[in-house]
């Protein structure tokens, strides 16, 4: 029992952290990023060059990854999202072909097999009979430092708060004297760090391979779907949902149904609650 | 009898914002009603609410005497009402007479696969709204501001509405367009057209109607003739504050 | 319906020249051929959906796997002739496809996009753990029965099925079905305000496309004769649909049938220069830079450039 609440929280707090930056963009400048996933892609792989090739430190291996992820961030709003102009359906499938671009890109630096990342922190914790290792505590302490810094800066700062005016109405924002264009700079280059730093993560709990943007990009989807769009705290709540019927179901009934009923909440929540748990109103 | 259209008690919410709040009003067969009030005082949500695209948060809206506040848009639009709207956005890829034909659809799938496109009725309801010859094949992007108005019109009309509903008629056109506009909606009113028009050029509006209300902040706050409404204080601050 | 002479004459010059092209070509390149065909049929599936009304599918290999696996089932499993399982396939990839789809349709566009790419996934787990016995698990099957042998008649075979599923919808989207499909994805809100049910409509493009991709997914698992989870699930081969789709041309079915061809044979001719995956790194890169100054795709820059050279020979 106690297992499955501490694998619980272990697992929902990286889910959140994967899912809120797609979110952000998602709510903020209402078009949906299908290169998010590479940014995790783009993250792990930083990190595993910069601190275990070439040996920096790894605090720094992070700091960088995170930097790489700002600036692929902001490229691709500049490059790709500003000039389609807001064309929602041209920036799904422009940011889908980008991912696949990206993925090659990897193949092409760092070959096709999987390489193994070494744990942040080496060790393990006995819990009740179940072992945690530092590396998933470590990063679940990591994701919920991040998750309420950003709920803090997004609620007490003045651009937190001209995103939340943004992510309302932009034509009211503009007419308030908030330029959506920096807010919009600012989100995708916060969300390319935190893709990129739950790619470090996530990269350290599976493994590191050139397709493995895909599975955290499906996580963030289902977030979105099953909670709406919004608020940082209802993308954590759902992060936890996932997480935890993910983690029952494993421990209770299969392990290989555990991404299948995440598939049916979404189907669920579609039919009975199409707006999302979290929805609002205009969509 | 029984009027054309009647909206009562019409609430709509917008998460903590209320944008239509208790707003009722009838409109007769054949009359003309101008919905005047500032920016952003909820006339195109109230008329989003007649048509369905927006659901009311509660309220009533009734066409012929029939309840059509839960029918869906294209069920109201078959009950013989159609609106225009504020920014003109035709479909782009199209030429102005495939745009028409959009209207001209019967909402059936093996009519609209077996059955013919009338080009004669296309070609009639776009000239009858003063669009030139030889725009009928050209792509809207080549049209001026005051051409899309009568596009819209004119796809509007091609519903065959017995109401119509127009959103800032007006807005970006020249002083020729705006007189041309003006003609056909008088001449459409000559025939027993009934209509609902918002507008922010109120001389331009003033002609073209038999009633007006005005509303702020989602309310209703005068109704009566034009200028009875335009001399109400009420109304004179509004737009003051506004 | 606005047909024109041209367009008849270019149909058929094109179902001519490829009736005659076996004669023409090596049975490499005719192999080519095939899999360009069989991607033309999925591109034109994807088309007729999302190309025209802008509900993006980033699950089609679900549709398509759908049509497989049923056909590769019934055969293999239960000796099914194949005269029934693929019309079996369709139906279940119809049926199938739209109970799981339909909820998604509700919601705005950029959702049904998300839920697409979520049910590919889903798909892929499923037919992994769920009677593995009969859907052969992760490894797929193989040894499922072939409909014809050798190049040539597996050509002709493929070559009949776009020519006959192309022109179909082609006449089809010809008509006000087309338009209209093509105007929701313009401004779907002026659909409605046209007095149109919407949802019927896109649950029309839904069934069509459905169709289109059951039937090409079950013809082609019995011309490869095996099934491959791994490959068909595969955020590339979705890529590869879409490419070929919007890189033709989206909302016709010329382009789709030429995008299909043109990404083929790109493929092809790339693959002595760069072996592995990093092929998608030149042909991804050409696809966004294509995608993003020239969105209506190939097609349309020859229908200008054809227009310029008859502009300048009347003047
Ligand atoms: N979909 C919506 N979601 C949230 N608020 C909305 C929505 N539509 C309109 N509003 C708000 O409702 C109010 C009335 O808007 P509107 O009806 O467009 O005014 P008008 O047409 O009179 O200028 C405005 O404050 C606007 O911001
Ligand atoms: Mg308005």
């Amino acid at each position: 029992m106690l297992q499955i609440i501490i694998q619980g929280l272990l697992l929902s707090g990286l889910y959140a952290l994967i899912a809120v930056g797609f979110t952000l963009i998602f709510s903020i400048g209402r078009v949906l990023n299908l290169a998010y996933g590479a940014y995790l892609m783009i993250g792990g792989y930083s990190y595993f060059y910069f601190s275990q090739i070439l040996g920096l430190p790894k605090i720094a291996g992070v700091v960088i990854a995170a930097l790489i992820g700002v600036v692929t961030g902001l490229l691709i709003y500049r490059l790709v999202v500003k000039t389609l102009k807001g064309d929602s359906v041209a920036i799904e499938i422009a940011t889908l072909i980008l991912a696949v671009v990206l993925q090659a890109g990897v193949v092409l630096l760092f070959g096709d097999a999987s390489k193994i990342l070494l744990p942040i922190i080496p060790g393990v914790v006995r819990v009740e009979g179940a072992a945690v290792t530092y590396n998933v505590l470590v990063a679940t302490v990591a994701s919920w430092v991040i998750l309420i810094s950003l709920y803090l800066f997004v609620r007490r700062t003045h651009m937190g708060r001209a995103m939340q005016a943004v992510s309302m109405d932009v034509k009211g924002a503009a007419i308030s004297g908030i330029d959506p264009d920096r807010v919009n700079m600012v989100t995708w280059g916060i969300s390319g760090a935190l893709g990129a730093i739950a790619g470090v993560f996530f990269a350290s709990y599976t493994q590191l391979y050139p397709g493995m943007w895909v599975s955290p990009l499906i996580i963030a989807v289902a977030v979105v779907i099953v909670g709406g769009i919004g608020s940082i705290i209802g993308t954590l709540i759902v992060a936890h949902v996932i997480g935890y019927m993910e983690v029952i179901v494993t421990s209770a009934i299969a392990p290989e149904l555990r991404g299948v009923v995440t598939m049916l909440l979404i189907i669920g929540v579609l039919v009975l609650r199409p707006k999302g748990l979290f929805g609002r109103e205009e969509l | 009898m029984t009027s054309l259209l009647t909206v009562s008690n019409l609430v709509k919410k917008f998460g903590g914002l209320t944008a239509t709040n208790d707003v009722s009003f009838t409109v007769e067969k054949g009359d003309s009603l101008a919905l005047i009030g500032p920016n952003g005082a909820g006339k195109t949500t109230i008329f989003s609410q007649i048509m369905g695209e927006v659901r009311q948060t509660s309220g009533t809206i009734h066409l012929a005497g029939r309840d059509i506040g839960g029918m869906s848009t294209a069920a109201r639009i078959r009950h013989g009402i159609s609106r225009t709207y504020q920014v003109p956005r035709p479909f782009s890829d199209m030429t102005v007479l495939e745009n028409i034909r959009v209207g001209l659809m019967p909402d059936n799938l093996t009519q609209m696969v077996f059955g013919r496109v009338d080009h004669d009725r296309e070609e009639a309801l776009a000239l009858s709204v003063g669009l030139a010859p030889q725009d009928l094949h050209r792509s809207p992007s080549e049209l001026s501001m005051g051409d899309l108005r009568k596009l819209e019109m004119a796809r509007t009309m091609a519903t065959n509405p017995n109401v119509m509903l127009l959103d800032e008629v007006f807005a970006g056109l020249t002083v020729g367009e705006i007189a041309q506009i003006s003609e056909l909606i008088q001449s459409m009113r000559r025939e027993g057209m009934t209509f609902l028009i918002v507008s922010h050029d109120l001389k331009a509006l003033e002609p073209l109607v038999d009633r007006a209300i005005a509303i702020n902040q989602g309310q209703k706050i005068a109704e009566g003739s034009f200028s009875e409404v335009m001399d109400n204080e009420a109304v004179v601050a509004s737009y003051l504050g506004g | 319906m606005n047909i024109r002479w041209y367009h008849l004459a270019l149909w058929t010059a094109f179902i001519v020249g490829m009736f005659f092209l076996p004669q023409l070509v090596s049975k490499g390149t005719l192999r080519t051929i095939i899999f360009a065909n069989y991607l033309a049929i999925f591109a034109i599936s994807w088309d007729v959906l999302s190309g025209r009304t802008g509900y993006v599918s980033f699950g089609h290999p679900f549709l398509i796997g759908l049509g497989a696996y049923t056909t590769a089932i019934l055969t293999k499993r239960f000796d099914v002739p194949v005269e029934i399982s693929i019309p079996a396939a369709v139906l279940v990839t119809m049926v199938g496809g739209s109970l799981l789809f339909l909820p998604a349709l509700r919601v705005r566009g950029s959702y049904f996009a998300l839920v697409t790419l979520a049910f590919m996934e889903l798909m892929y787990q499923l037919v992994q753990v769920i009677r593995p016995d009969l859907t052969g698990g992760t490894r797929g099957m193989s040894g499922i029965q072939t409909l014809t042998r050798g190049a040539v008649n597996g050509y002709y075979l493929s070559f009949g099925l776009i020519a006959s599923l192309g022109f179909g919808m082609w006449l089809l989207m010809k008509t006000r079905l087309g338009t209209a499909l093509s105007a929701i994805g313009m401004n779907e809100e002026a659909v409605r305000g046209s007095g149109l049910n919407t949802t019927k409509l896109k649950l029309a493009a839904f069934m069509l496309s459905a169709f289109v991709a059951g039937l090409g997914g079950a013809f082609y698992v019995h011309y490869l004769g095996s099934i491959a989870p791994r490959a068909l699930f595969d955020i590339n081969f979705v890529f590869t649909i879409i490419v070929a789709a919007i890189l033709g041309g989206a909302s016709t079915i010329i382009g789709p049938i030429f995008g299909a061809f043109f990404l083929t044979f790109l493929l092809e001719y790339l693959r002595p220069y760069l072996p592995g995956a990093e092929r998608y790194f030149i042909y991804g890169g050409i696809a966004l830079v294509l995608y993003m100054f020239e969105p209506k795709g190939l097609h349309h820059v020859l229908q200008m450039a054809l227009s310029a050279i008859k502009g300048k020979s009347r003047s």
